[in-house]
């Protein structure tokens, strides 16, 4: 690493993570403080957990409704957060939420599959449906949309994350594989374990990408991230109520 | 632009409810609602698609109560602005279709109707909402017509002695659908007969009945929707009704959703669509009709079946009269508008009977003889849709049919 990387990497990986959680939490103080302060809701359904979970999964996750009326439109919705959510399920080896031993009932192959082949493929999957949702949005604006400007903002930030992102695992390391090389962004909080050295231009600009979508999160539609697990259970309790 | 507007404009954004901001911001303005809005379909206009109506009214809330503005001051809502926000939320059914596709189930029934009230405090309504509103403040009924002419529909049917009891277990709400629209009446009778025919002890309430207040609500002016709230209920509790039953989705919702909302307390009586009456009836073996075999079809109306949750019963009812019952592509909560609510009349006459068409295209297409509903503004639209079109389709309310089938109307 040359003195301008090491700076880079200082800043990135050793200074930046505060300032992110610093405006993510701002921002979400300031998100709440919105909806805590606008006017009681007359009309709440009785929340039924049942339910509830019921149609966030079948909504949501599965985008049941879009699935029944337009199967390609479904099968790119599904697609792009399938491979989002495959992605991040992925980074949490890398902070060792989960292992990869948990593939070996399964074989060897199995494992070698699911840690180190399928990835690029989902992460070829997020490229091409953040960019062919760019174009749909493009192509359906003043006819049957109107964005806001965070609309393509939040897009264009995913598609570039994930464009260096994929970059990183497709473009060799500038050093040899190591045994665990650890990539401490907050010491004992947020500790990335990562098998091989990563190639430092693409590491930065992933890890800068991927700190401005968090920091941009609770001021854009990435909020619907959080909000999109409430929403659904009120229509899931609501539905139970009606009978429905 | 007038400043009092610009004030008015934030108070009546500021009302939007935890909920309905949660919604806002949540939305993505992704159009997977925009293919299932009959309004949209019909006009391809990308004010009347959904998904668009909520990107303006975040616009606008963001103008006057955004985050940005405790830094930077409050930013000027436009004439442009307000006519599109106009021409949006009036350009809609109000059938709540659009929260069947969303994948967060946003409650877009409530959001628009809050988004009325907005444009009814911009004093933007539409000419004749704004004319349908003095008529409700003047008549009691959207139609203009004299409340002491609210029973004239039993001088046209064969109901000879139109109870009016001081007190009773039933009370039958007409509406103003069914009491002051000739298509109707004969919807009113057979009510009436059934419930004469079952032997109860019922009532109607006459002159004295006032709109639901549904149509104050759909203009925007829930708070004047309250006093009508007020004035029924308080008129059911004096005549010590146990059970009010309508025959209007409208209505309906009204008196069993909305009511209770509005008086912050639950009335003391039951409200039952009279299709559930009649559901309770034939499932206790007290009334039994004869099977046919006409090929009839169902129409949901939104209130009654997606609003409402009433799907099952209508659907069992008719098959007890005919062995033939069959059902439009998309029914129950999926059910396609007939146009026929949300004031959509009064707005764009001609996009309610091109809604309506496309019901009546599909109906005649699977060979029904009958198309059947259970509302007197689904009713009303079938009718209007019918005489424009030239369809070959007999329309019908299921408690008309039912009655016919009995004997007990004609
Ligand atoms: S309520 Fe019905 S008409 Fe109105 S926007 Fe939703 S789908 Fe369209
Ligand atoms: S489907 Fe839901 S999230 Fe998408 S535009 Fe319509 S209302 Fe908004």
């Amino acid at each position: 690493m040359n003195g301008t990387t090491a700076a880079l990497y200082t800043f990135f990986v050793e200074t930046l993570p505060y300032i992110t959680i610093l405006v993510f939490l701002v921002g979400m103080f300031l998100r709440v403080t919105r909806w805590s302060s606008a006017p009681k809701d007359h009309q709440n359904p009785k929340m039924d957990l049942v339910d509830s979970i019921k149609y966030v999964i079948l909504d949501v996750m599965l985008f049941r409704k879009t699935f029944r009326r337009d199967k390609l439109t479904w099968l790119l919705v599904f697609a792009f957060h399938g491979s989002i959510g495959g992605i991040l399920f992925g980074h949490m080896r890398g902070f060792h939420l989960w292992s990869a031993s948990i593939f070996d009932p399964f074989g060897h192959w199995m494992t070698e599959f699911m840690i180190h082949t399928l990835p690029i493929y989902v992460g070829y999957t997020l490229i091409i449906t953040t960019f062919l949702l760019l174009v749909r949005r493009f192509r359906l604006e003043d006819k049957q949309l109107s964005s806001l400007s965070n609309d393509y903002i939040a897009l264009i930030l995913l598609l570039i994350a994930a464009i260096v992102g994929q970059g990183m695992r497709l473009f060799p390391p500038e050093s040899v594989p190591t045994e665990i090389y650890n990539v401490v962004f907050i010491p004992r909080l947020i500790v990335l374990h990562l098998e091989v050295v990563p190639s430092y231009h693409w590491f930065h600009w992933h890890v800068l990408m991927t700190q401005l979508f968090v920091m941009y999160t609770p001021f854009s539609k990435y909020i619907h991230i959080l909000t999109g697990v409430i929403t659904p259970a009120i229509y899931g309790s609501r539905r139970k109520e009606l009978g429905i | 632009m007038a400043s009092n507007i610009q004030e008015k404009a934030k108070k009546a954004l500021g009302e939007f409810t935890k909920r309905q901001l949660m919604e806002l911001d949540t939305c993505s303005h992704c159009a997977l609602c925009t293919d299932m809005c009959p309004a949209y379909n019909e006009s391809k206009n990308v004010l009347h698609a959904p998904g668009v109506r909520t990107s303006k009214l975040v616009k606008l809330y963001d103008k006057k109560h955004g985050f940005w503005t405790k830094l930077f001051g409050e930013k000027e809502i436009t004439e442009k602005e307000i006519e599109e926000l106009a021409e949006s939320t009036y350009h809609c059914s109000l059938c709540g279709r659009c929260m069947e596709s969303c994948p967060f189930g946003f409650q877009t029934h409530e959001l628009w109707i809050k988004a009325r009230e907005i444009v009814d405090s911009l004093e933007a309504s539409p000419e004749n909402v704004i004319r349908l509103a003095g008529l409700m403040d003047e008549n009691m009924n959207p139609y203009g017509l004299e409340p002491d002419t609210r029973l004239d529909w039993s001088f046209f049917t064969d109901l000879d002695d139109a109870p009016e009891l001081d007190e009773a277990e039933i009370a039958y709400f007409v509406g103003c659908t069914t009491a002051y629209k000739g298509a109707n009446h004969d919807v009113a009778f057979a009510i009436c007969s059934l419930l004469e025919n079952q032997g109860e002890n019922w009532t109607l309430l006459g002159e004295d009945e006032w709109c639901c207040g549904a149509p104050s609500v759909m203009s925007g002016k829930t708070e004047e929707a309250k006093k009508y709230a007020e004035h029924n209920v308080e008129l059911f509790e004096s005549k010590k009704i146990k059970r009010v039953i309508t025959g209007c989705a409208g209505c309906y919702r009204m008196l069993k959703f909305e009511y209770p909302v509005m008086l912050g307390r639950k009335p003391n009586f039951e409200v039952m669509h009279a299709v559930q009456y009649l559901h309770e009836q034939l499932t206790t073996g007290r009334l039994e009709v004869e099977q046919g075999k006409e090929k009839i079809i169902y129409h949901d109306p939104c209130e009654l079946g997606r609003l409402g949750g009433i799907i099952k019963e209508p659907r069992e009812v008719l098959a007890k009269i005919t062995s033939e019952l069959i059902e439009f592509d998309e029914h129950g909560v999926d059910s396609k508008c007939c146009g026929g609510g949300g004031l959509l009349q009064s707005v764009n006459n001609d996009m309610r009977l091109n809604i309506v068409k496309e019901k009546l295209d599909e109906a005649v297409e699977k060979g029904a003889e009958m198309l059947v509903s259970a509302c007197p503004a689904c009713k009303l639209a079938f009718v209007d849709g019918v005489r424009e079109f030239k369809h070959d389709i007999e329309i019908y309310d299921i408690h008309e049919l039912i009655a016919k089938r009995l004997g007990v109307s004609d």
